[in-house]
């Protein structure tokens, strides 16, 4: 791909430009609503470099683990360590500030910006301009724009933005929106990449191609994924390892081919008991479908 | 970011600075349409320079209390329009501008109510005046920033009266109910006010007072403007947008929600104390009733009539607003309208309320952006304006948010 | 011990007075996420209206229709402008009261002027006595009636159809809808009942030992905005609470005055705000109010 090798090489002068790669470690979380357990006791570890699907049907808990990752849900009990930092323990931003980066599911953009000050928003922590110096435009603050802008438009350009630079995010499609919502976390210049849902929503050909650019970010940056996708065909195709999750349990962990024979998940997906209505989709499809039968 | 505007000199022509989609474009060159805002911005500018030879005292006390007002405004606009956090204790930071700067400036006496002054230099008394006023946000923020939205609305609402209160009780430094004289400006001996001036003319029209005055308010008015239009679009200025379209987005990227809230604060109520002491140099005094909520509400008026989120346009709803009620009461007998006072009728203040009343009802049920998001409304249709210009505090801005949401809920226009 | 007595039931009847105003409000806010920075002037028209229109109708009539016009303004300004702007922020569908609040303060102002206007209350300005405590016959039927409107408030609340559907409404308003819960009526409902409510309050509000109507009685009203907020914005409960915690301080604090000279003459009047801002210092959502969860 052609913007592979060009997002390979970060910006000069960027703080922690080389990933220095450390493993997740998630130890017995568990998360409670009043009397609702979201979580229950949930362990997993993600290898650094590889990338790491969290799967399950609706109300599995993959969106509140996810949460839990970047700081946004304090866990009830159990720990997430990633290398020697306790994420549990830490608020969103300083999260941010370790390099692990997070793209949302229901796009959190702010449609009013452009694409390009909505990336630019991924320099935050990279960047120091403060409230005195932007405001007065004093020339170190200017030059950081400048410097940062590129990097922006490299990133961009690898995400097939190049040309939506200047468009309010608003008005763009919903897939140009969804790979915003990636370029900005890649503009973090993470170590870790949460993907929530990258193609929930999306057609098939959108959903190829950002399965492509999940395995291209991988290959280019050599950085950890760690993705949670309804999207069986997608998951199954890019992972190296896969957690399946159930009523906010772990029902299995291990490789594609070792969970999709689980009885256990098959089980979960096929809905014996489960009464999620609004997931029609892992109620009526067979669980694993292939590319091919997949329609939207 | 906004390249284009670094090749050129810094303060006076920054206000050209292109807008939207042309200034992320960071080298887009000077097209057309820059060329054409920066003829515009020198014309304006040049008039408004001009003004003071042409135009008699009303309007230049008119303009200097506008000045004032826009000051304000554009701090109001930057946490309110910009962050996301509804405010209505802007008149709580002005009353604290302006004390502190008639307290630091003023000198002691007083007739019926004994007040204290330390008659410090009024640049000393007004700088240290606007740091007061940020440094009382700052005091309020722990707690803005623990408030979610509206919670935060109401709770700014207790400052504005407990300040009243304060303002009432403290005489020895506000001169309790009636208030008490506010010390005229001086800029390093050269004196704004009648008082002890040396006689200087310009072009044979003598340069009094309001004339000095509308410079100083000139100069002061611009000087914030071009500090928010640059704080919007640098870095900082991105997080408050994002803190307002998505706290949790904001936090995720690296955004410490707590301290850029206690800034945006900051720095909001420092244009708020500046802007109160302006008002107290335009009025020559001070008094309780002039920081009452209705204050608070007149600047939300202005902002949301101009466009929340845009720098010029809480400019230009400072105008209508601040303006109205003078314009009225000066013309009052030319407008068929507004009476004079004692004939009945619709006096000025109320004709002027009536009318930006009325008028933020039209603007948010009509046009959202305000009167900032006008020309875009205009110049290209083929692009949805409204959609994207508008303001949308608190909510993350989604896909095809504003036509999927309302198919999502059938029911709630019935 | 006598005069704290006499404060504390003062209190209470003043306190009933804001919990009305505090549970109309509280109910447009679960209805519709509106929060009605126009109940003060919404007050006064109720105030103002009954005492225009007692002269031609008598004080029974004149009450009846002045609490009628009330819920029709405030039904006219749910449907004739806030039903327009449904979907939009929030912070924008409280600065469309402050606009409302803006004319209509302004014309009852200037229809007011500079009198004192009287409601002519068939009870007068007697003053009962309960052993050695004094209440004037208005306060003690303030308290009667609110006793007897908040009942039946709250059985309507929890048996109608409408609070069943304004219950469901508050709590996942989509949901809701997809239910066949027409939002659009609920949200009505709860403007006249917030009208209504707010008219009866004044109605007792500018009786004794009240002078009477002034514009000065919208910022009486603006006090129970405290009330509603540090009960939580969300709790009907809460309201009834706030109200009557600010009615007491409130009391006691204008009681004892001459203790609490170093305050300043008229803390009173601030109490409710002060006795807010502390709250919300503990508990950000108030003391009854839901802590919303991020949903992202």
């Amino acid at each position: 791909m052609s913007g592979a090798t060009a997002v390979g090489a970060p910006a000069p002068g960027d703080a922690g430009a080389q990933p220095e790669l450390r493993p997740i470690e998630v130890e017995d979380i568990s998360v409670r609503f009043g009397a609702v357990r979201a979580l229950a006791d949930v362990s997993f570890s993600v290898a650094p470099g590889t990338i790491h699907a969290v799967i399950g049907p609706n109300g599995a808990g993959k969106s509140t683990m996810f949460n839990v990752l970047s700081g946004i849900y304090k866990a009830s009990s159990g720990q997430v360590r990633y290398g020697d930092a306790m994420l549990t323990s830490m608020e969103p931003h300083r999260i941010a500030n370790l390099g692990i980066a997070r793209a949302f599911q229901n796009i959190a953009l702010s449609g009013t910006q452009t694409v390009t000050e909505n990336l630019l928003l991924g320099r935050h922590h990279l960047t120091k301009a403060g409230f005195l110096s932007s405001g007065l435009r004093l020339p170190r603050a200017t030059r950081e724009a400048r410097r940062h802008t590129e990097r922006v438009r490299e990133i961009a350009t690898f995400l097939d933005l190049g040309d939506k630079l200047d468009t309010p995010v608003g008005v763009l499609s919903y897939g140009d929106q969804k790979r915003v919502e990636v370029a900005r976390a890649l503009c973090i210049e993470p170590q870790v990449l949460l993907l929530d849902e990258p193609v929930a929503g999306m057609n098939a050909d959108e959903t190829q191609r950002m399965a492509e650019i999940v395995l291209e970010i991988r290959d280019a940056l050599g950085i950890t994924i760690v993705l949670v996708e309804h999207d069986m065909g997608m998951v199954m195709g890019i992972a190296d390892r896969v957690t399946v999750l159930d009523f906010g349990r772990r029902i299995a962990d291990g490789t594609p081919v070792e969970v999709q024979a689980d009885p256990e998940v098959i089980r979960a997906y096929l809905g014996a008991g489960d009464d999620s209505g609004d997931d029609a989709a892992a109620d009526s499809e067979p669980p694993f479908p292939s590319d091919e039968e997949r329609t939207s | 970011m906004s390249d284009v505007v670094t090749s050129s000199p810094a303060a006076a022509s920054s206000p050209a600075a292109p807008t939207g989609a042309v200034t992320a474009d960071g080298r887009g060159g000077r097209t057309a349409g820059t060329v054409f805002k920066a003829v515009v911005w020198a014309a304006l500018l040049v008039v408004l320079l001009a003004l003071p030879l042409y135009v008699n005292e009303f309007w230049l006390r008119t303009g200097f209390v506008v000045f004032g007002a826009i000051v304000g405004a554009i701090g109001l606009n930057l946490l309110v329009g910009t962050t996301g956090q509804l405010s209505l204790a802007h008149a709580f930071f002005l009353a604290v501008g302006a004390t502190t700067y008639t307290y630091l400036s003023g000198s002691p006496g007083g007739f019926t109510t004994k007040v204290g002054g330390l008659a410090l230099p009024p640049v000393v008394g007004g700088l240290l005046a606007v740091l007061a006023a940020g440094i009382a946000g700052l005091l309020f923020s722990p707690l803005a920033a623990r408030l979610r939205g509206i919670y935060l609305g109401v709770a700014s609402l207790g400052l504005v009266f407990i300040g009243e209160h304060v303002l009432n009780t403290w005489t020895s430094v506000t001169g309790g109910f009636n208030g008490r004289s506010a010390p005229g400006f001086s800029f390093f001996g050269f004196s704004f006010s009648d008082a002890d001036k040396p006689y200087l003319a310009v072009l044979g029209v003598p340069f009094g007072q309001s004339e000095r005055l509308w410079y100083l308010g000139l100069a002061l008015a611009a000087v914030s403007y071009v500090f928010a239009r640059n704080l919007i679009r640098s870095r900082p200025g991105r997080a408050m947008q994002t803190l307002r379209d998505s706290e949790v987005a904001a936090a995720v990227m690296g955004v410490n929600v707590q301290a850029y809230k206690a800034r945006a604060f900051f720095v909001s109520s420092m244009y708020a104390g500046l802007s109160g002491v302006m008002f107290a140099l335009s009025v020559g005094s001070i008094a309780p009733e002039s920081f009452s909520l209705a204050v608070s509400v007149q600047f939300l008026a202005m902002i949301v009539l101009g466009g929340l989120g845009s720098v010029g346009g809480a400019a230009l709803g400072a105008v209508m607003v601040a303006a109205l009620p003078l314009v009225f009461q000066q013309y009052a007998d030319s407008l068929p309208f507004v009476a004079g006072v004692g004939e009945g009728g619709i006096v000025a203040g109320e004709a002027a309320r009536f009318l930006y009343g009325a008028a933020v009802i039209l603007i948010l049920l009509f046009q959202p952006s305000g009167l900032a998001g006008l020309p875009q409304r205009f110049r290209r249709p083929r692009r949805p304006a409204g959609e994207v210009t508008a303001f949308t505090p608190g909510e993350p801005a989604q896909g095809a948010a504003p036509a999927q949401k309302t198919e999502d809920r059938p029911t709630q226009s019935s | 011990m006598t005069q704290f007595l006499s404060l504390l039931l003062n209190g209470i009847s003043l306190g009933v007075i804001y919990s009305l105003i505090a549970l109309g409000f509280v109910v447009i806010f679960k209805s519709s996420e509106v929060v009605s920075f126009m109940h003060g002037s919404l007050l006064l028209v109720g105030a103002y209206s009954i005492v225009r229109l007692q002269d031609p109708l008598g004080f029974w009539g004149g009450a009846l229709a002045g609490i009628a016009i009330t819920g029709i303004l405030g039904l006219l300004v749910d449907r004739l402008l806030l039903a327009r702007m449904r979907g939009a922020p929030v912070i924008s569908l409280a600065i469309l009261t402050i606009g409302v609040d803006i004319v209509l303060i302004t014309e009852l102002t200037r229809l007011i002027g500079p009198d004192i206007l009287n409601i002519n209350h068939p009870w007068g300005g007697q003053v009962l006595h309960l052993g050695s405590v004094g209440i004037t016959a208005n306060r003690a039927l303030a308290i009667v009636v609110a006793a007897v409107l908040i009942a039946a408030f709250f059985a309507a609340f929890k048996y109608s159809n409408w609070g069943v559907a304004m219950r469901a409404a508050a709590e996942d308003g989509e949901a809701a809808a997809l239910m066949g819960i027409r939002l659009g009526r609920v949200s009505a409902l709860a403007w006249v009942v917030g009208g209504v409510l707010a008219a009866v309050a004044g109605l007792f509000l500018v009786g004794s030992p009240t002078p009477g109507v002034t514009p000065a009685v919208a910022a009486v009203a603006l006090r129970a905005f405290p009330a509603a907020i540090l009960g939580g914005l969300d709790s009907t409960g809460g309201a009834l609470v706030g109200g009557l915690l600010i009615g007491v301080a409130e009391s006691l604090a204008t009681g004892y005055q001459d203790q609490l000279a170093f305050l300043g003459r008229g803390f009173g009047s601030v109490v409710p705000y002060v006795v807010m801002i502390a709250v919300l210092l503990v508990r950000p959502s108030g003391l009854f109010g839901t802590r919303e969860l991020t949903r992202v």
